[in-house]
């Protein structure tokens, strides 16, 4: 009972910027397909109405769980079975326990509203909630998960900062800071970002970043990413105040709103009659 | 006595002038009366001078005494403070948060605070123990007078016929023919030293037929490295690839589209890119078209490529198309295929020159 | 020769000073100079944050180029910093980072050679302004107007070599930039680029040689240019402003010795101060979090250091107009980059030229305009400033769309469509403002300061009690001219009330309620023909 829209592939979450002329033909294409799937799946629902209990049936104990915080806070947008509604969300079949534990304990979903980009937000599941949906999700679909254990265990801090630089700082800035990406999509920072949620995001790609599986980058390469984004996290600066570790654009506010204002003040303090 | 003069003098700020030249050997002048000479001599002219403090020892100036003096023993501790903090204060590096991390601050403002008590101290000196003053100098500005302008020119026209250069039409030829090639002698090596010819430096990368992608650590890469909807920067597997001399223009950005996206990238190949493209992988020049940053912020969900130096957005599912920003040029695309032994290896060299726009580019 | 001369160490420095003039005759100029006049406004000091803040590069610069290496010899760091121990690096940037983490005290003197540097422009520019604003440029000041315009574009490349010496990764982006910018040159551009690297970018021998332009060749002309700079504000005497007793042929102020001496030395001791608590407490160009440059890395928000901003901005959001022609080539780049920053400079190096020609203009000016008093000028001025800041914005545009959850692409809409609309806006709306402003000044000499009294007259109507200024006409309007300068408005400035705020931060004087303690106070009373204006009955 697994319907598929033909032209949502798999790992593929919102996608609701860019929307060109094309997309949304699919997108309508799409919707009418499933809207005659659904009238046909009606039908045949009526007619074996033991099939739901059937499937329940091979859950785990923790997936049960999952599934029955899945169809309080996510059926809405997700679908029935995790299959995706047209225009609301996209299908989770084959995204992975990574990828739902990403979104959910980051708060990102589920989403407030529709928008651009889904944000981080203080999550609405315990750890424990977000890992039951995601086993679910990921009994239901498949895909890849994140590993147990201590992610960062044997990182290579100079290691990972190569890798960092190489593979993550055109996006989420050299300090882990964040940027900007076009059409008002972006990179977020990653000061907040737990071992998994890292680990995670790698994964499974999550809306405009590229996917690093293990082939790509391997284990000990994540764990080498992940122990240097630990380490900025954790390091004082040296120089003083960080001042955001943005780089030119905060020294340019700070040399003026601090050092020539500071001097403005002296010289009227200065020339000024006593 | 002197001050007491000038006071006397200056009082009620009062004109004080002394236009008249005075004598400066007279021994009844004071030395406030000398100070006065000089000015005038110098075009200088007192108009109100006023001490800060007519009655000496008043609580007011004894207040303002002590702050300068506190101003001025605070640079005295602030500077030993610095200089203890310099050699016994925790400096060496150590990761995360600690002590150590507070050395260039504490540095910082104990220096501050050092040179901050001299600048306080003397700023509040000369602005309430210095005698208040209204000074009057005259400009001597414009035009020299007529007299010594004609006479200056006429010297220097006298200069001019006495070396005889207008007379001397030969002279003034040779001086010209002659010593022009000194400057450019002078500037020979400077040019000839630096120039260089750019021959195919700019066209070339260190990609050619056959030449394996690698990783940046040298590891070649095969299809199943770049997972679908993932990106890996990948060099030429020739000597000094990844860094180095050719490093520079041929970093190259290897690209895993999903399939119905490669279908479309293959469907609007223009001529030029035609099978380029492998299977559902394809490989862009990393170097910006524009001013050569590395393009490398790629977006999966829209397929473009952002460079983060001047915004310039490219298209890949459309040869690279610059849709967005200052960027006029696709990026060239890397012919790819697989060798038997299954790793990726270019066709051929790019097939247009990688990286920002110069004159000789047709 | 046989009585020994008793030893008075009291007459030692009269001594001293008799043997130089026997050999040198200082007497009079010496003289000369002690007694040298300077106005005193606070404005005339920005200038002097530029020279104190050149003083500080060079005794840090000093201290920094004893342990930099400008050498491009692949090398494997071991210093202290952890994240990048066993990396392959330069011998520059690994040179930097023990600059930065074991040399001590080596941090807060890069950092304070940086904040210096950003000081350094920062107050070359507002410098700038001042001298713009108030027509203090004008003849006979051109030249060094010129030769300031001078300094900022050395300025400019002195920084710019200046943070590529790390070879760091941001800084490395940079460097690239610039070279894509001189390769997009015209004819010369590939044979230029090639030949200042000494081959292909980056190659080994770009860092040294803006090493040595950076330590020896900009640093020589900037002192050069500083000394002329100063030694003409010295032989033709600072401008001042309008005011009592002061002519085009005059000085009115304070003596150099010990008036002026002693308040620039402090004010040298606080831009020192200043520049030590930032080096000190803000972090500035972390070199060890961009890593080492590498041509294939970068990070996001990479810009240059805010003196270049407004270049990357004009690169920024220049639209992508490529020209083709006989088959040849030429970059959107070139226009933006090179074109560009061209223009800038040059409009504003001869700007004292041009105004004069449209305003035929030929003669000395020693007394400083107010801004109000030229409008035409100071539109101009405005627009020029928001032009820039339009661009120095777009320069960071990735950033504030990043903060502020604005989409990257209308950034660099708003920055081109801003770059159009905003200077005319701001020409049209100073110029009302300076007629505004010019208005007001006459219509209070006319007609006196508005006093805030309401006074009913007989036939019903109200009006507002107004004190004249100084003796009135029969039809009670003042008979003042405008003089230049700043005309009282506010009765507290004529002496009817106590000052607002007397001292700089603090008032010196609390409110005094029972008239005690306010020397004021007496003056009110005194003004008896104001008795008119203060009973409304």
């Amino acid at each position: 009972m697994t319907v598929v829209p033909p032209d949502r592939p798999r790992g593929r979450f919102v996608r609701w910027l860019g929307v060109t002329a094309r997309t949304r033909r699919r997108l309508g294409k799409a919707a009418r397909l499933v809207a005659a799937l659904a009238l046909v799946g009606g039908i045949y629902t009526a007619f074996a109405p033991g099939i739901e209990a059937q499937e329940t049936g091979d859950l785990s104990a923790a997936a049960q769980a999952g599934r029955e915080l899945y169809e309080n806070s996510c059926v809405t947008c997700h679908g029935e079975n995790a299959q995706g509604v047209p225009d609301r969300g996209p299908s989770l079949i084959g995204v992975g326990a990574a990828a739902v534990e990403f979104q959910v304990t980051s708060g990102r979903m589920p989403m407030a509203r529709q928008e651009a980009q889904a944000e981080r937000k203080p999550p609405m599941f315990t750890d424990e909630e977000a890992r039951q949906i995601a086993a679910y999700i990921q009994e239901l679909g498949g895909g890849p998960v994140i590993p147990e254990g201590d992610l960062a265990a044997g990182g290579d801090l100079a290691e990972g900062g190569q890798l960092f630089r190489l593979n993550c700082a055109q996006c989420h800035q050299y300090a882990g800071s964040g940027g900007a990406l076009s059409s008002g999509a972006y990179a977020p920072d990653l000061y907040e970002a737990t071992q998994r949620q890292i680990y995670g995001a790698m994964l499974s790609g999550p809306q405009n970043m590229p996917v690093f599986s293990d082939s790509q980058l391997s284990p000990q390469d994540k764990a080498d990413i992940i122990a240097y984004i630990q380490f900025m996290q954790n390091e004082q600066d040296p120089g003083g105040w960080g001042i955001g570790r943005l780089g030119p654009s905060t020294e340019a506010l700070v040399i003026f709103l601090v050092g020539m204002v500071s001097l403005v003040f002296a010289t009227l303090w200065i020339a000024g009659k006593s | 006595m002197t001050t007491q003069t000038a006071d006397r003098v200056m009082a009620g700020g009062a004109e004080a002038t002394a236009t008249e030249p005075i004598d400066v050997n007279d021994p009844s002048l004071s030395r406030f009366d000398l100070v006065r000479e000089g000015m005038r001599r110098d075009g200088v002219e007192i108009v109100y001078y006023e001490p800060r403090f007519p009655v000496p020892g008043t609580k007011e100036e004894k207040r303002i005494v002590r702050f300068i003096a506190f101003c001025f023993l605070m640079t005295g501790v602030a500077s030993l403070a610095f200089l203890a903090a310099f050699i016994w204060w925790p400096w060496e590096y150590e990761p995360g948060a600690n002590i150590n991390k507070w050395y260039t601050p504490v540095l910082g403002i104990t220096m501050g605070v050092a040179l901050l008590g001299i600048g306080v101290g003397l700023t509040v000196w000369a602005k309430k123990l210095l005698p208040d003053e209204v000074v009057v100098q005259e400009r001597h500005d414009g035009p020299s007078p007529d007299d010594e302008r004609k006479i200056t020119g006429a010297t220097l026209l006298h200069i001019g016929e006495e070396t005889g250069l207008a007379r001397r039409p030969l002279l003034k030829g040779a001086l010209t023919l002659g010593l022009a090639p000194v400057g450019l002698m002078a500037a020979a090596p400077l040019v000839g030293g630096l120039i260089q010819r750019p021959g195919d430096l700019l066209v070339t990368t260190g990609w050619g037929p056959g030449v394996r992608l690698v990783h940046e650590d040298g590891t070649p890469v095969r299809p199943e490295d770049v997972s679908v909807g993932g990106q890996i920067t990948v060099f030429p597997g020739v000597p000094g690839g990844t860094r180095g001399a050719t490093a520079g223009d041929s970093a190259t950005l290897l690209i895993h589209l999903r399939p119905e996206d490669a279908e479309e990238t293959r469907r609007n190949a223009l001529p030029i890119n035609r099978g380029a493209q492998w299977g559902n992988f394809v490989a862009y020049s990393k170097i910006c078209t524009h001013a050569g940053c590395p393009a490398s912020l790629y977006e999966q969900q829209s397929n473009r490529l952002l460079c983060p130096c001047h915004q310039s957005q490219f298209l890949i599912t459309d040869n690279a198309r610059p849709v967005f920003g200052p960027a006029a040029r696709r990026l060239p695309q890397l012919p790819i295929e697989v060798d038997e032994e299954g790793f990726f290896v270019a066709k051929s060299d790019y097939l247009t020159p990688v990286g920002p726009s110069f004159w000789e580019r047709e | 020769m046989s009585t020994r001369r008793r030893f008075n160490p009291r007459q030692l420095p009269a001594n001293a000073a008799g043997a130089i003039d026997d050999r040198f005759q200082v007497a009079s100029p010496l003289r000369n100079v002690l007694n040298k006049v300077f106005p005193d406004h606070w404005s005339f000091l920005l200038g002097e944050i530029a020279l104190f803040s050149f003083i500080v590069l060079l005794l840090t610069g000093t201290f920094l180029t004893l342990f930099f290496d400008p050498s491009m010899e692949e090398v494997t760091y071991n210093g202290s910093y952890t994240p990048l121990q066993g990396v392959e690096m330069s011998r520059a940037y690994a040179s930097s980072l023990d600059i930065s983490f074991d040399v001590r005290g080596g941090l807060i003197m890069r950092q304070m050679h940086h904040w210096a540097a950003l000081l350094f422009m920062a107050s070359l520019i507002v410098h700038m302004f001042r001298v713009f604003f108030t027509g203090a440029f004008r003849k006979p000041r051109e030249l060094n107007w010129v030769i300031g315009i001078t300094l900022f574009a050395l300025g400019l490349f002195e920084g710019l070599f200046g943070y590529s010496l790390p070879d760091d990764g941001l800084s490395g982006t940079g460097m690239r930039v610039t070279f894509a910018l001189i390769q997009s040159i015209p004819i010369i551009g590939s044979w230029l680029a090639i030949s200042l690297a000494g081959g292909e970018f980056p190659g080994t021998l770009l860092i040294p040689r803006l090493y040595i332009a950076h330590v020896l060749l900009i640093p020589g002309l900037i002192l050069a240019l500083i000394a002329v700079h100063v030694g003409l504000v010295f032989k033709q005497k600072h401008t001042q402003w309008p005011g009592p007793g002061r002519t085009e042929h005059n000085v009115v102020g304070y003596r150099m010795f010990p008036n002026y001496v002693s308040k620039q030395i402090s004010f040298f001791m606080i831009v020192f101060a200043v520049t030590a608590l930032l080096g000190g407490l803000f972090q500035i160009n972390p070199i060890w979090l961009f890593g080492p440059y590498n041509p294939a890395v970068v990070s996001a928000a990479s810009q240059p250091d805010w003196y270049a901003m407004f270049l990357d901005g004009l690169v920024r959001i220049f639209p992508a107009w490529e020209t083709r022609f006989l088959g040849y080539t030429i970059s959107p780049l070139f226009w933006a980059g090179i074109v560009g920053m061209g223009l800038i400079i040059t409009l504003a190096a001869i700007y004292p030229f041009l105004e004069a020609r449209f305003t035929k203009d030929k003669a000395h000016h020693n007394l400083l305009e107010r801004p109000r008093d030229n409008p035409n000028r100071t539109a101009l001025g405005a627009m020029a400033i928001t032009f820039y800041m339009v661009l120095l914005l777009s320069g960071v545009n990735d950033v504030i769309a990043e903060r502020f959850n604005i989409s990257l692409n209308a950034m660099t809409w708003a920055g081109r469509i801003g770059l159009l609309l905003l200077p005319p806006l701001a020409y049209y709306i100073t110029h009302r403002i300076c007629l505004g402003l010019q208005q007001h000044d006459r219509e209070v000499l006319v007609h006196g300061v508005e006093t805030g009294i309401i006074r009913r007259l007989p036939d019903g109507r109200f009006e507002e009690v107004h004190q004249p200024l100084g003796p009135v006409d029969e039809h009670g309007h003042g008979q003042l001219e405008y003089a230049g300068w700043a005309v009282p408005k506010k009765m507290n400035r004529l002496g009817a009330l106590g000052a607002a705020v007397k001292g700089f931060f603090v008032p010196i004087e609390g409110p005094t309620p029972d008239g005690k303690g306010a020397p004021q106070a007496e003056q009110v009373e005194a003004g008896q023909k104001r008795e008119e204006v203060t009973t409304g009955r």
